[in-house]
């Protein structure tokens, strides 16, 4: 069972104080931003500064992700390196518009696992939509590779592309459910957008409602503070473990008498079910911290 | 690797270092810190490592620490040298 | 945190709107805006300016942090960029002048104190090692002797005047460090300056002519800006100056001496030579006191050699006359580098 992944703490690559103490956080995933946190005059030192810090073995412990600029700009691929060699999980790739994007990303990132000695394929892909060609892509971009691990809107750039500007929420809905879809159909993850004014707790919350709502498995952070918050919203409630707790005794059941079908109380679970229980049990356990 | 222009990397904020390099005929390094007596040493010992890997046998090199972590320091020497050398392309061999 | 501020540079003489916000700032705090400034650096909280630096030609002045946003890292943020903005325009050497009481501010902002007058003024620079290089840079050129003295010449250009003086000074010190004022404030450039004296000098013992440097009679160490009273300028600023010779540069060569010309001319060094007895010679103040002698000028018919009428005997191109003020080292040179110049004018009025 994979962790769940609820919150993924943006960091700005180019502060070295933030990249050396970030893993207090303790965010489930923590993201070294090289692109839109990072003024063009700095490029070449945050690179070094994660490439760096990815290796404190605080971070070796976490979950790390890293936003490269796009493999396009005079940035990207020296980005890729720094990130793939220094031990980075999982690749973000900004702005990806189609299938192509993903694949030349994987072709290179290939490339360097092979040149620095890392295990073929222990580089994961995140795929960011940032556009209306990204949102109509989606399906292709997260079946676009055996290394995709999740699919991510970011709403800024989105909006801009749609010529339209943040508000209630009704401007990236298709978007959002487009990838929430693609993300559901490649058997991946989705993280929803991040919500910017980090001092309107009570809008944050509304927004991580929806999110929850919807089904994405959490949400892209810019704030610390924002980190306890969505955990408490995605805790699951007492009686959705007991539950859980159930259907999984009644699959262990099912698996250690050898029979085909899960059954409780006379009615049968799907897997699909199941699977949901589990997730739930694993949400649990991160936020009560039991097994 | 060889220092060809005046060139500075880095901030002086907290847990942050600013390193500075100038072209010259030997090797100089001067470090200085709010908590040199307790990391004075290690801090010396990060940079001459970091130097070594990246071939610099000449060059002023001025270190102002605010309590940076090893990762911070070899990242901004790495940085400034570069800039210094007017080198864009860092070999990762060397690394 | 001060994600919300946004660090930005500001041309003064572009901007007016943002200039005119920065000397609102700048007033708040009891400071002027200078104009020597070229580039401000601002941090703005949302359209509001927070804070301001000002970059002179290396030199920071004019900085302040509005009253709701000190204590945090806004000062560390605008100092960094002034740096970086400064090292872009090749100015990798800054001074900074502040009050002594906000000394410690920019302590925390990658700069040190070189010197400070008590309660008026503190000169910092943006390197721990600056002055302390220097003077062991210094060093490696001292001599042994009791009396070991030293002349600070401008030089503008080297007259037999300049060369009264070095002999007379030789005559009371076992050796002598001339040294040649750097800046290029003057008609003449100082590499042409420099030229003269060591041809001046050259093939005479017991003399050592060293470059100028920024730490001795500069533009830097001659504030002119943040103090508005006038009078307090001309204190601080030669009592700056005059406070480095003897904390660093005397010690690092082992000065006992400094040997000036009488000044009958120019009001700024009459007072510059005042102040030396009392920065210098006084044991109220730190450091090892030096002896100031004051040597007469030299007479040629009757009036003191100057440089400024040898300057404006260059304007005329009237080398006939330059010849009983200057060294004929000094004429050639400046016959070398001036002649087709008057003889264009000479053309000209011709024509």
């Amino acid at each position: 069972m994979k962790k769940p992944r609820r919150s993924m703490l943006f960091i700005p690559g180019s502060n070295a104080a933030m990249l050396s103490t970030a893993f207090v956080y303790r965010p489930d995933s923590i993201m070294f931003d090289l692109e839109d946190a990072v003024a063009l005059c700095e490029k070449d030192s945050a690179r070094l500064l994660v490439y760096h810090a990815l290796q404190l073995p605080a971070y070796k412990e976490m979950e790390t992700v890293v936003r490269i600029n796009p493999l396009d700009t005079p940035y990207g691929l020296k980005d890729l390196e720094a990130a793939v060699r220094g031990g980075a999980q999982i690749i973000r790739l900004p702005k990806t518009d189609c299938v192509e994007d993903i694949q030349r990303l994987e072709r290179e990132v290939e490339r360097i696992e092979q040149e620095c000695g890392r295990p073929q394929g222990s580089t994961r892909l995140m795929a960011a939509i940032e556009s209306a060609a990204g949102v109509v892509n989606a399906v292709a971009i997260a079946t676009a590779s055996p290394r995709m691990d999740s699919i991510a809107l970011a709403g800024f750039d989105y909006v801009v592309d749609m010529q339209t500007q943040r508000g209630d929420g009704s401007e990236i809905f298709y978007a959002r459910c487009a990838v929430l879809h693609a993300a559901r159909a490649a058997k991946i993850d989705a993280f929803d957008v991040v919500f910017s004014d980090v001092n309107d707790d009570e809008g944050f919350l509304k927004e991580v409602e929806v999110a929850k709502r919807l089904g994405f498995n959490g949400k892209s952070l810019i704030n610390p503070r924002q980190i306890e918050l969505l955990h408490k919203a995605y805790a699951p409630t007492e009686e959705e473990v007991h539950k859980a707790e159930q259907i999984v005794k009644a699959a262990k059941q099912a698996e250690r008498e050898g029979l085909g079908v899960v059954s409780l109380n006379g009615k049968m679970i799907d897997p699909p079910v199941v699977h949901n229980a589990e997730r739930i049990l694993a949400l649990a356990g991160l936020t009560f911290g039991h097994a | 690797m060889k220092i060809t222009k005046e060139a500075m990397c880095g901030t002086l904020e907290s847990n942050d270092l600013l390193v500075k390099v100038v072209p010259f005929g030997g090797l100089q390094v001067s470090i200085y810190s709010e908590v040199m007596r307790q990391f004075g040493a290690r801090i010396r010992e990060v940079v001459d490592e970091t130097l070594k890997q990246m071939g610099v046998t000449q060059g002023k090199i001025v270190i102002e620490d605010k309590g940076a972590l090893d990762c911070a320091i070899r990242a901004r020497v790495e940085a400034a040298v570069l800039r210094g050398a007017e080198c864009e392309d860092l070999d990762w061999r060397a690394l | 945190m001060n994600d919300d501020v946004n660090i930005e540079t500001l041309n003064p003489r572009e901007d007016k709107r943002g200039t005119a916000e920065v000397k609102r700032l700048l007033g708040a705090n009891g400071l002027e805006a200078e104009a020597d400034v070229q580039v401000f650096v601002v941090a703005r909280d949302r359209k509001k300016i927070v804070g301001c630096a000002g970059l002179a030609e290396g030199v920071v002045k004019c900085v302040a942090i509005a009253k709701e946003r000190r204590g945090s890292s806004l000062a560390v943020r605008l100092m960094d960029e002034v740096q970086r903005l400064a090292l872009n325009r090749g100015q990798s050497h800054l001074f900074l002048y502040t009050q002594p009481k906000r000394a410690p501010l920019f302590a925390g902002c990658g700069f040190h104190r070189i010197v400070e007058v008590p309660d008026q003024v503190c000169l910092m620079e943006n390197s721990p090692v600056g002055i302390s290089e220097y003077c062991e840079s210094l060093q490696a050129f001292r001599q042994e002797g009791q009396r070991i003295g030293c002349v600070v010449l401008n030089a503008n250009p080297f007259t037999l005047g300049h060369l009264y003086l070095v002999r007379q000074a030789l005559r009371e010190c076992d050796w002598l460090h001339v040294f040649v004022v750097a800046e290029d404030a003057s008609k003449i450039r100082y590499a042409d300056r420099l030229d003269m004296v060591r041809a001046g000098l050259a093939g005479m013992d017991r003399v050592t002519v060293h470059s100028g440097s920024r730490y001795l009679i500069s533009k830097a160490t001659f504030p002119t800006y943040f103090i508005k009273e006038m009078r307090e300028v001309e204190t601080c600023s030669t009592a700056i100056d005059l406070l480095i010779f003897r904390r660093y540069i005397a010690p690092a060569l082992g000065v006992t001496h400094r040997f000036i010309g009488t000044e009958p001319f120019c009001r700024v060094t009459r007072k510059y030579n005042e102040d030396m007895f009392k920065w210098l010679e006084s044991a109220s103040v730190e450091g090892e006191p030096i002896r100031v002698v004051e040597i007469p000028r030299l007479e040629v018919e009757g009036r003191a050699v100057s440089a400024s009428e040898v300057r404006r005997l260059l304007t005329k191109g009237d080398f006939a006359a330059m010849a009983a003020l200057v060294p004929p080292t000094t004429l050639s040179r400046l016959r070398a580098l001036y002649a087709y110049r008057t003889q264009l004018k000479a053309g000209h009025r011709a024509a």
